[in-house]
């Protein structure tokens, strides 16, 4: 099953709704990241909140997308991630190594997304 | 055996009514009130006897050791009570067959494993409700001590008071995790003032804190770390630089002000 990825002006929002194989999770960073590339979006929102579980493949991948993301231009929020969710990623040690971006929901993410990109921009006009 | 003691209870219930009151084990206890309760244990005592089955001492020692805990009864005073019964009865068995030596073995030795069966399991029930009672206690006095405050539209504070251990942090951890969710925090600001002794396990888990706290889009500010505990902090080598840190609890909130744009504003009086 394909994954939706929505867009939103220059955001791409994709939203987890079940558990995936890691099949499906290494096609669904494909797909992001061809769909960044398409439409030159500049900001990506991950949104799992319906995840009860994120194992370390799934944490990792998330990593990945985000940095990927960055050299083609697009800043990544990840957002929805559950308290018990945030407590195993923590227990993991995903997080130290971790430079994703979070957000609590959809909307603080976007919010987030804009002071990023605002920022980036500020900085190179100045 | 048990037809025996049915048929003298009223001389015997009695004598032990009586025995209990000179030792002191029935005071502030109405006649009315001691008469209803001892006759029925001594009904549940006769009938156990009887069939030699232990669940109605079973449930009815739950019901007196349940109020005895709530009352702060003394062990003495429920045990005492079983004591005294069960010397009664022994002495009343002797006294019955004494010249009778065949017959007097043979009845004690059916009479003590029943005896001392029912004293254990109302010892054994007094001990589980107590420890249940100080069980409990301890949970509400964990949680009464872990308030997570909402001071203003997205800021949270959590004041820790007294020592942190691993059962507690992971108490403190969840609840600041669901407060986040269920306010929707931006900033939560965490001030140890209250805390006598950070070592490596509090300092871990506060990381911890930190870093599940940030998964969820809150920033954490630390306050309060004494002059002492900073020294212990900077000793144990652990990597704090991710904490944003803050003299007190004043300053903390100054901070989270700032990052959320809040401006307090002192209207003319």
């Amino acid at each position: 099953m394909d994954i939706p990825i929505l867009k939103i002006e220059d955001f791409l929002v994709v939203t987890i709704q079940s558990e995936l194989s890691d099949d499906e999770i290494s096609k669904l960073q494909e797909d992001i990241l061809l769909r960044i590339k398409d439409v030159g979006a500049t900001g990506l929102i991950i949104d799992i909140t319906a995840l009860d579980i994120v194992d370390s493949f799934m944490g990792r991948t998330l990593s990945n997308v985000a940095a990927t993301a960055e050299l083609l231009g697009a800043k990544t929020v990840v957002v929805g991630i559950r308290p018990a969710v945030a407590v195993t990623l923590v227990e993991l040690g995903i997080r130290v190594k971790w430079n994703v971006n979070t957000a609590l929901n959809l909307e603080r993410g976007r919010k987030l997304l804009k002071q990023l990109i605002g920022a980036e921009q500020r900085g190179g006009v100045s | 055996m048990s037809a025996l003691f049915e048929d003298h209870a009223d001389q015997l219930k009695g004598q032990w009514i009586t025995e209990m009151r000179e030792s002191g084990l029935l005071e502030q206890m109405s006649d009315v009130e001691t008469e209803a309760r001892y006759t029925a244990l001594y009904n549940t005592v006769v009938s156990t006897f009887r069939t030699g089955e232990f669940e109605d001492v079973e449930k009815y020692a739950k019901i007196i050791t349940e109020e005895a805990v709530m009352h702060d009864m003394s062990v003495e005073r429920i045990i005492g009570g079983i004591l005294k019964l069960r010397d009664i009865y022994e002495r009343f068995i002797f006294s019955k067959y004494r010249d009778d030596e065949e017959k007097l073995y043979q009845l004690l030795d059916s009479y003590e494993p029943i005896a001392n069966n029912i004293l254990t399991i109302v010892t054994m029930a007094f001990v589980e409700e107590r420890e249940r009672v100080i069980h409990e206690q301890q949970r509400a006095m964990m949680s009464l001590s872990t308030p997570v405050l909402q001071i203003r539209e997205e800021i949270l504070v959590l004041p820790l008071i007294g020592t942190v251990d691993s059962e507690r942090a992971e108490q403190i951890l969840e609840e600041l995790l669901d407060r986040i969710v269920e306010v929707e925090a931006s900033v939560v600001i965490i001030d140890l003032t209250g805390v006598p002794i950070i070592d490596s396990l509090v300092a871990n888990h506060m990381i911890k804190t930190v870093h599940a706290a940030k998964m969820l889009g809150a920033d954490t500010i630390i306050t309060g770390i004494s002059p002492a505990n900073a020294q212990t902090l900077a000793g144990l080598g652990i990597d704090i630089s991710m904490l944003i840190t803050k003299n007190n609890l004043r300053a903390g909130l100054w901070h989270a002000d700032k990052m959320l744009g809040f401006k307090v504003r002192i209207e003319d009086r």
